[in-house]
């Protein structure tokens, strides 16, 4: 498997991986915001978001329909189209691509699900390595602490449930998160998951971050050519014809 | 079937199991004791006529039996004929899409029932999605990693039945050619009647190399529905008995 770099794309993917509650959508978002503030070219996705899946996964989740197997499947399915629609021309026309969450998701979840990793390996192999990966590796508890005091109710799959390590939620969410972050641990060399403490403050974290980022990616190659897009507030500005002072 | 009143019923021989890769995580195949038939072919084929026989036959002959058939899941049946009619999925993830479909009848439909010692008629397998994959460019190594979570089944009928014919029995049911079934998202030809020839006959070469690793038993599906399904018959007979 290569990096998008070594596929010679001009675009560079960034990931963020870590369990639930370790903080790594906060960290990605305040990325984003830099590199946008910079008028850099930056597009963000999500795990599990692609519209068209969405409804199947919903449904699927809702009725507890899934086992591991299609839980694997439907996430494959909505992580290609979000690949081959969005992140792979977008990569080819030179963007800074954010992931929250990539494969590495698949393989410690499915495997922890019970799925055979070369299975689950092989079927995203279709996806190219991000260029740079960021593990937010908080202590299990940490974790838990904060998405049990954020959001008591716990979804089933979320939990774990499915695969019948407790029957309280609390604790199954417990033992599948620990297992899920063994997982994290044992891809994080064969990966180079460059790890982020996420015990420490978002300031500190954050700034490593974009440390790393500007160390290892020309970030001046991905200046957008033109004006940036007019943001709506701006285009509001205009209709009310505010002048803006000309360049 | 005059003498359906008089016949004996044959209780089948338990087969040896297996998937054809890493298969489904918990599942004991020792308990699968029904059978899993499959009928492939293309649309026009005979496929659903044949079916429809075996299933009074084998009815008639004392075995319960439980039918399946592509897109036909709970889970994205429906998603996955929406994103077809708008045709703007794309390679990796349609199959995908397919593959989920499969998956989810499989461990909700297949399994349980070969638990329950039922005989299951598929109206086509993994080999069609994997030959309209092939088709279109997709990895053979990446699709049978993908589909090594399927069951062998006892055996597999493949209705061959030549394009030309293909085509007159499309136009004489409908009068018309499926975009899908013509390959028109292939960009073969824009004469649809060009395509769906150029189509049909990369399928079956398709299958034919697809045959080499599954096994099929062909079966000539030029000729009379009842003289095809006599030949289905006796085949699945023997399967019955274990031989």
């Amino acid at each position: 498997m290569k990096t998008f770099a070594e596929l010679n794309f001009p675009g560079r993917l960034i990931a963020v991986e870590g369990l639930d509650g370790s903080g790594k959508s906060t960290q990605i978002y305040l990325l984003k915001r830099w590199l946008e503030l910079q008028n850099l070219k930056v597009y963000f996705s999500e795990w599990n978001s692609s519209e068209l899946v969405k409804a199947a996964t919903s449904k699927g989740k809702k009725r507890e329909l899934l086992t591991p197997t299609t839980f694997s499947l439907i996430h494959a399915t909505d992580f290609a189209d979000r690949y081959e629609r969005h992140l792979v021309p977008l990569l080819r026309a030179g963007y800074l691509v954010l992931c929250d969450r990539y494969i590495f998701t698949a393989f410690g979840r499915d495997v922890t699900r019970g799925c055979p990793p070369e299975w689950v390996r092989g079927i995203y192999s279709f996806a190219a390595l991000p260029d740079l990966t960021f593990f937010f590796k908080s202590d299990l508890e940490v974790s838990l602490k904060r998405i049990l005091e954020g959001r008591p109710q716990l979804k089933y799959f979320e939990a774990g449930m499915d695969l019948r390590l407790s029957t309280d939620p609390y604790e199954s969410f417990r033992i599948f998160q620990g297992r899920i972050l063994e997982q994290y641990l044992a891809m994080s060399t064969e990966f180079n998951f460059l790890v982020v403490d996420a015990n420490q403050l978002v300031e500190k974290q954050q700034a490593g971050v974009r440390e790393l980022v500007a160390q290892r990616l020309d970030l001046s190659s991905f200046h957008r050519a033109e004006r940036p897009h007019v943001p709506p507030s701006a285009d509001l500005r205009k209709k009310a014809k505010v002048e803006e002072p000309v360049p | 079937m005059k003498n359906v009143a008089r016949n004996q019923i044959v209780v089948p021989h338990r087969s040896a199991r297996r998937f054809y890769g890493h298969g489904i995580p918990g599942v004991d195949l020792e308990q699968l004791a029904g059978k899993l038939i499959v009928v492939e072919g293309a649309d026009g084929s005979g496929r659903s006529t044949q079916i429809k026989m075996l299933v009074e036959w084998m009815e008639g002959s004392g075995h319960a039996t439980v039918q399946v058939g592509l897109k036909r899941s709970t889970l994205v049946s429906e998603e996955l004929v929406q994103a077809q009619q708008g045709n703007i999925l794309s390679r990796t993830t349609l199959s995908l899409f397919y593959a989920t479909d499969f998956a989810d009848q499989l461990e909700n439909i297949i399994l349980p029932a070969l638990k329950a010692g039922f005989v299951v008629l598929a109206d086509r397998y993994i080999y069609t999605l994997m030959a309209r994959d092939m088709v279109r460019g997709m990895d053979e190594a990446w699709l049978k990693n993908l589909y090594g979570v399927a069951l062998e089944p006892d055996v597999v009928f493949y209705l061959n039945v030549l394009p030309e014919e293909l085509v007159q029995r499309s136009f004489a049911k409908n009068a018309s050619l499926d975009y899908w079934e013509s390959g028109m998202d292939l960009g073969l030809s824009r004469d649809m009647f060009d395509s769906f020839m150029k189509y049909q006959t990369a399928m079956q070469a398709t299958f034919r190399r697809l045959q080499a690793s599954y096994g099929f038993t062909i079966v000539d599906g030029m000729r009379p529905g009842d003289v095809v399904n006599t030949e289905l018959r006796k085949k699945i007979s023997a399967v019955m008995a274990g031989k």
